[in-house]
């Protein structure tokens, strides 16, 4: 037979010795949750819901934990058995119908209370609202609307591909890849689309995350900041007296620190082998500076040297030799022996516009990072550190299948992708295409 | 003779409200209901993404398929028969009627492969698209399961020939056996309905 | 302890040594006595040479996966780790899943369910022993198909294989999709032999499960002793036939899912590649009908567990058996009402989302319920801390932490930023490994000296309890904050400067300790099996019928058919009034009868390896392999036909203790 060997406060002891080491250690380690994709520390109405949602849910099992897990730590500390312990055996009762019937009661409404504002906050993410503010003729101020898109909120199509974001601007008429930019406080509908296997749209400041699936038309809002009569309801609720204060300048100020804002995203379905490697960014700008970023991406890019293109491109097809210097080479390279141009669009160059196996190139050089998100050079005031930009120019054309393994540059289905390349690009080709990428802004 | 055919006649039961046998049978059918219901789901719902060039009504047949319902149908009946027979212990009579099952069976079965080759030759392959998909998975998958069960009478047939047969564990076999077959030809009737006659509702003309 | 053996059993006589071998109606000798172990265990229809089979194979596959799993943890130690590549992480990761999932809990369930029913019940056998014999030999054959490609991984690394001349077509040999398979990625554009091997693996085994879930179910409602009334008979047999129900209604939607996936690799149809018009939610529509009551199928088992260990070392009855019982089947039900809470973010619509995320919530009713009742069991009890209940004990409160976070899931916006994050891993680790693998180990603490005969010795188990509790919780707890600040699931690497790093390491660091416990659980049923002391029939002072046998069990179980006339039979022969003591009916002097050895069931389980692989390597090209597959499909055929004919057959046995 059997001998407990243990005597049971040992064994506890030990227990909890080990989870306050635990708890000490995650302390120390001084993690923050303000973090670059924390979902505690949230922006806009649609991550706020989703997070007060969370915090429900949190304040309710953190009560059933305490009651529960306060009982059974009660019951299996008092009725244990002790050395010596001669209690006769227990009454082997079976149970007591009104007790089980009670705590079923008192689990449900628990549950109720989770819920109602469940259901609530289902309905409020789902649906893009259309307020006054948000219509996209009240406020953007960049070239023409056509007829009927005023009236509309902004809309960003997302389109994924294996491993990389493509943001298009229907109403717009702009293409952007990997770094979307978004003005702040608008709400912005979001179309999500997928033309190989699924992928997931997640901005975890921002909102939580919604599906592309191939075949299928998913969307979702986002919106970075409140929006004016948000931010007042705020106020109201703090009880500050709203008559000695200037609104809207207040409110001016409050978007200001949202300007600027740099979130990060990350494609949160399993998509293939680079799918860690699939990452994204949200650029949050005022509403002036985003029609000005608009009308940069629909004007494009110039020539090198100041030509126009006709000029640069007469003068390449009559002695492409005599155009020199990095960046002449480097373009020479993109839409020649580097065949970059049969994928990539630089808006602007007549030569590139039947790019569509990979992202737009248009700005790259203004963007804080490259190979979808993977490689970063931004620096901690929000500029560019050209050094580094230059170096993971480098670095993604001259190891793309280790930065990103199974990618559809270094192995492309038609069989002339740069890992199939009879004389690989050689360490001066690669700097002179870095050096132009670069001008690229 | 069944595949199930471990008796537990070693064991006494005390508890037996049905048979071992029969009530593996009724878990494997309800186990096929959902089967086949997946199935017929799939179908359903990729009804309405069928682009408008594979308009099934063109295709289908409805007298070959009715009559090919009717002759399952009246196999279903012979099968009645011969497990009545099995229970008054007519091994005669069973037999003779579980050669009937299986010839209306193989018409059934010969249906099916005529049906299959009609469509192939007017364009309509497991390639083409949604309708092509579901429509061969659906009734092949219930052409092959008409197709075990012809096999499995015939094993029957093999089995009872020379007429040495323990009557109450036959009997068991063949209301087994019966439960199968009717199991089949209940779900025919139920694709029958979902794929063939459903796409005529509201269209004026039969087929062709 | 108090147990008051009120029988000695004695060693039967070699009463079948005695019989000479029978020939089936084949005219082929059976395997019945034969002096080889190895064809007496390959061959057997014994159910408890069945469950230790199960057992011990799904402890290699626990290792195996627990492997996976380290590789893994190792590999996000620190940011930017290049141990292993993105490839290689995929290919883990996927395997790690279906390995638990499949080739561990499921057949570590089935262990419990074989070993103990029967004896639970008050049977000789399970109504079908060969179909038993089958149900093993098939989960083997799955297991293998599934795993192949690790074999070509390995012969490749060796430079033994290659996929090159007739095999050129072979490309990522080891399924690497993820254990959900989310079409398309699972089309052969993307995937490739992997995914083959994957599929038919898994078919094999939901044929496995199939057959051993009606097996049960037949053997549950038809085969109890006299008086096992439904309700008098243990939770874990209830679970059982919960499960095998779930099991049963569950496992065609993946059936049919898989044969589609089959189709649209090999025959280019449309049901999920959208070129065709095929659309890929169906394939998580269809994943999730199977795979939600899957997660309960994984779990019901060790509530059982539970629900026996608990009162056992309480010394009191179940609280509240009926409940327990009623809101097993409840969940079980309820299982098949909340798949779509797995695709919240897929689109659904609001009124779809709204009404899973509600039965969600009422799902977690009957799980509390079971919580409650368990707190009753002990409330009032003698709670003894044995080894099997420490752990059971840690089941409730690990079981609990997970379904907290559960509850934060069925909030569907909340859900929003938790699903497909770390959040998602640590909830279902802390009912995976928090849940049933504590209870499944309570299980092996509890039963093990009944199935083996010899008794635990020291306290090793002490240091297992603790390593691996302790090792759950710094590997997971910390995963949930990992989740909210953003680190999504199945990425081989991570940048640093999102506040991942020290959480990734020490979630690496708990995983080694978790192994650790693991590791000397090994060691200690290795310690018990070598040189354990002979337990005694009733080693726990325990409350069921099978601690009233010997231990081990004879091979026909019970000498004597027992009369059951109360719930917890065995309690009640030992403190329980006369009237609810069993009796045992009386021997009619015609022996036990035992059903017969058998090759068939192998044999047409070994028929599924070449049906298996060869449509696997057709669909990558590899010549002839139809032919293998038409190969594999006439073996089963054959087998089966055989089986048919050659017939139950049978032998007698006379234990002295029979008429004694």
């Amino acid at each position: 037979m059997y001998t407990p060997i243990q005597p049971l406060f040992s064994l506890f002891r030990r227990l909890i010795v080990a989870s306050g080491f635990i708890s000490l250690l995650i302390l120390l380690s001084g993690c923050s949750l303000d973090t670059r994709m924390s979902t505690f520390v949230t922006k806009g109405p649609v991550a706020e819901t989703q997070y007060n949602l969370f915090m429900i849910t949190i304040w309710v099992t953190f009560f059933i934990f305490l009651a529960v897990g306060g009982t059974y730590l009660y019951v299996v500390l008092k009725f244990r058995e002790r050395p010596g312990d001669d209690r006769p055996l227990p009454t082997q009762s079976h149970g007591n119908p009104l007790v089980e019937l009670g705590l079923i009661g008192v689990s449900i409404l628990l549950l109720v209370i989770i819920a109602v504002p469940t259901v609530q906050g289902i309905w409020y993410t789902h649906d893009t609202p259309n307020t006054e503010a948000a219509k996209l003729g009240n406020w953007y101020n960049g070239t023409a609307l056509s007829e009927g898109e005023e009236d509309d909120v902004l809309t960003i199509r997302v389109i994924g591909y294996q491993w990389w974001w493509e943001f298009e601007y229907p109403q717009l008429g702009v293409t952007t890849a990997n770094e979307m930019v978004i003005p702040a406080g608008k709400p912005i509908h979001i179309e999500l689309r997928s033309v190989d296997v699924i992928h997931s749209f997640w901005l975890p400041r921002i909102a939580g995350k919604v599906d592309l699936i191939p075949g299928r038309a998913n969307s979702m809002w986002i919106q970075a900041g409140d929006d004016f009569d948000q931010w007042n309801a705020k106020l109201e609720k703090q009880n500050i007296d709203l008559a000695e204060m200037d609104l809207q300048q207040d409110y001016q100020d409050y978007l200001e620190d949202e300007i600027h804002n740099y979130y990060y995203g990350q494609c949160a379905e399993y998509c293939g082998d680079s799918h860690a490697r699939m990452l994204f960014r949200a650029h949050v700008v005022g509403d002036d500076e985003f029609s000005d970023w608009i009308d940069s991406q629909k004007q494009g890019h110039n020539a090198p040297d100041g030509k126009s293109w006709e000029d640069w491109y007469a003068a390449y097809d009559a002695d492409p030799d005599l155009l020199t210097g990095d960046i002449n080479e480097g373009l020479k390279l993109f839409i020649g022996r580097g065949q970059c141009s049969g994928c990539h669009a630089i808006d602007g160059n007549p030569r590139t516009i039947a790019g569509v196996a990979g992202p737009s190139l248009t700005n790259v050089g203004e963007r804080h990072s490259i190979a979808a998100g993977w490689l970063n050079h931004r620096n901690e005031d929000g500029s560019i550190d050209d050094d580094l930009q230059y170096a993971n120019f480098v670095k993604w054309i001259k190891e793309t299948d280790e930065v990103k393994p199974g990618n559809l540059m270094w192995w492309t289905r038609l069989g002339n992708g740069l890992g199939q390349m009879k004389e690989p690009l050689n360490d001066d080709e690669i700097h002179k295409l870095s050096v132009f990428l670069q001008t690229l802004k | 003779m069944s595949t199930a055919a471990d008796a537990s006649a070693h064991d006494a039961h005390h508890n037996l409200m049905v048979d071992n046998k029969k009530l593996f049978m009724w878990l494997f059918l309800g186990s096929d209901c959902m089967f086949f219901g997946t199935l017929i789901s799939t179908h359903l719902i990729y009804r309405k993404l069928y682009p408008e060039e594979y308009d099934p009504t063109h295709l289908f047949s409805l007298e070959l398929t009715s009559f090919s319902t009717f002759i399952l149908l009246m196999s279903s009946f012979l099968m009645a028969l011969a497990v009545s027979a099995m229970h008054k212990g007519e091994l005669k009579s069973f037999r003779r009627n579980v050669c009937g099952v299986i010839f209306f069976g193989l018409i059934f079965l010969g249906c099916q492969v005529y049906e299959f080759t009609e469509f192939v030759h007017e364009g309509l392959t497991l390639q083409s698209g949604t309708f092509g998909s579901t429509f061969f998975l659906l009734t092949g998958t219930h052409g092959v399961h008409v197709a075990i069960g012809v096999i499995w009478l015939l094993c029957m047939l093999f089995y009872t020939q020379n007429g040495k047969v323990d009557a109450h564990e036959s009997a068991v076999d063949a209301e087994v056996a019966g439960l199968y077959w009717h199991f089949v030809d209940i779900v025919w009737i139920i694709i029958f309905t979902v794929i063939y006659l459903i796409e005529f509702i509201g269209k004026t003309g039969g087929a062709h | 302890m108090s147990s008051t053996i009120t029988e000695t059993h004695t060693q039967h006589t070699g009463a079948d040594s005695a019989l000479k071998p029978e020939r089936s109606q084949l005219g082929l000798l059976r395997p019945d006595h034969s002096k080889s172990v190895w064809i007496s265990w390959l061959t057997t229809v014994d159910h408890k040479k069945i469950g230790v089979m199960y057992g011990a194979m799904a402890l290699f596959f626990l290792l195996v996966g627990g492997f996976e799993a380290l590789v893994i943890r190792t590999q996000l130690a620190i940011p930017e780790n290049d141990l292993i590549s993105a490839e290689r992480y995929n290919q883990l990761f996927t395997m790690h899943g279906t390995t638990m999932i499949f080739l561990a809990v499921m057949p570590l369930n089935a262990a419990f369910f074989n070993f103990l029913v029967p004896l639970q019940i008050g049977a000789r056998d399970v109504a079908f022993p060969r179909i038993n014999s089958f149900s093993l030999w098939a989960f083997v054959a799955g297991a293998l198909v599934i795993n192949f490609g690790w074999l070509l991984e390995a012969l490749e690394m060796f430079g033994l294989f290659n996929a090159s001349g007739p095999t050129a077509g072979m490309n990522d040999f080891v399924p690497a999709m993820g254990w959900f398979g989310y079409a398309p990625i699972t089309g052969k554009e993307f995937t490739g032999a992997g995914t083959d091997f994957w599929i038919m693996g898994l078919q094999i085994l939901g044929i496995a499960s199939l057959t051993a879930a009606m097996n049960f179910v037949v053997t549950i409602i038809n085969m109890r002793a006299p008086g096992m009334k439904m309700m008098r008979m243990p939770v874990f047999t209830w679970m059982t036939l919960v499960v095998s129900l779930l099991i049963i209604f569950a496992f065609p939607a993946i059936t049919v899912a898989l044969g589609q996936l089959m189709f649209d690799r090999l025959f280019d149809t449309s049901f999920f590649a959208t070129a065709g018009g095929g659309q890929p939610i169906l394939w998580q529509h269809l994943f999730w009908i199977f795979g939600h009551p899957e997660v309960y199928i994984l779990v019901l088992p060790a509530m059982g567990i539970v629900s026996e260990v608990l009162p056992a070392f309480s010394r009191k009855p179940l609280f509240g058996y009926a409940i327990v019982v009623f809101s097993g089947a409840v969940i079980g039900f309820l299982g098949f009402a909340v798949w779509s809470h797995h695709m919240f973010t897929t689109g659904l619509g609001k009124v779809a989302t709204a009404a899973f995320s509600l039965l969600t919530m009422a799902i977690a009713v009957p799980t509390g319920v079971k919580i409650f009742n368990w707190i009753g069991t002990l409330w009032g009890g003698r709670v003894r801390f044995a080894p099997p209940m420490i752990f059971s004990l840690g089941f409730v409160w690990m079981f609990m932490m997970g379904g907290f976070s559960g509850i934060m899931h069925s909030s569907a916006p909340a859900d929003a930023q938790q699903q497909d994050s770390y959040f998602v891993i640590a909830h279902f680790h802390y009912v995976a490994i928090g849940g049933i693998f504590l209870a499944v180990v309570s299980g092996i603490y509890f039963w093990l000296p009944k199935i083996t005969g010899k008794m635990w010795k020291g306290n090793l188990s002490t240091y297992v309890a603790i390593l691996s509790t302790v090792g759950l919780n710094i590997t997971f707890f910390p995963m949930h904050f990992l989740g909210l600040l953003g680190m999504p699931r199945r990425t081989h690497t991570y940048l640093a400067g999102f506040g991942w790093e020290t959480y990734n390491l020490v979630c690496t660091i708990g995983a080694y300790i978790l192994a650790t416990g693991i590791f000397l659980l090994v060691v200690d049923m290795i310690r018990c099996l070598r040189s354990g002391e002979p337990a005694g029939d009733d080693p726990w002072d325990a409350r069921t019928l099978e601690w009233s046998t010997t231990s081990p069990p004879q091979v026909y179980n019970f000498a004597r058919t027992p009369v059951i006339h109360a719930r917890d039979a065995h309690w009640e022969d030992k403190y329980g009034p006369e009237s609810r003591h069993t009796t045992y009916e009386a021997d009619d002097g015609h022996g036990i009868h035992m059903p017969s050895n058998s090759w068939m069931p192998l044999i047409a389980s070994v028929g599924f390896i070449p049906l298996g692989l060869g449509l696997s390597l057709m669909q990558a090209g590899v010549p002839f392999m139809g032919y293998m597959a038409i190969f594999g499909l006439i073996t089963i055929f054959s087998a089966v036909a055989l089986w048919a004919i050659e017939g139950p057959g049978g032998y007698h046995l006379h234990p002295k203790e029979a008429t004694a």
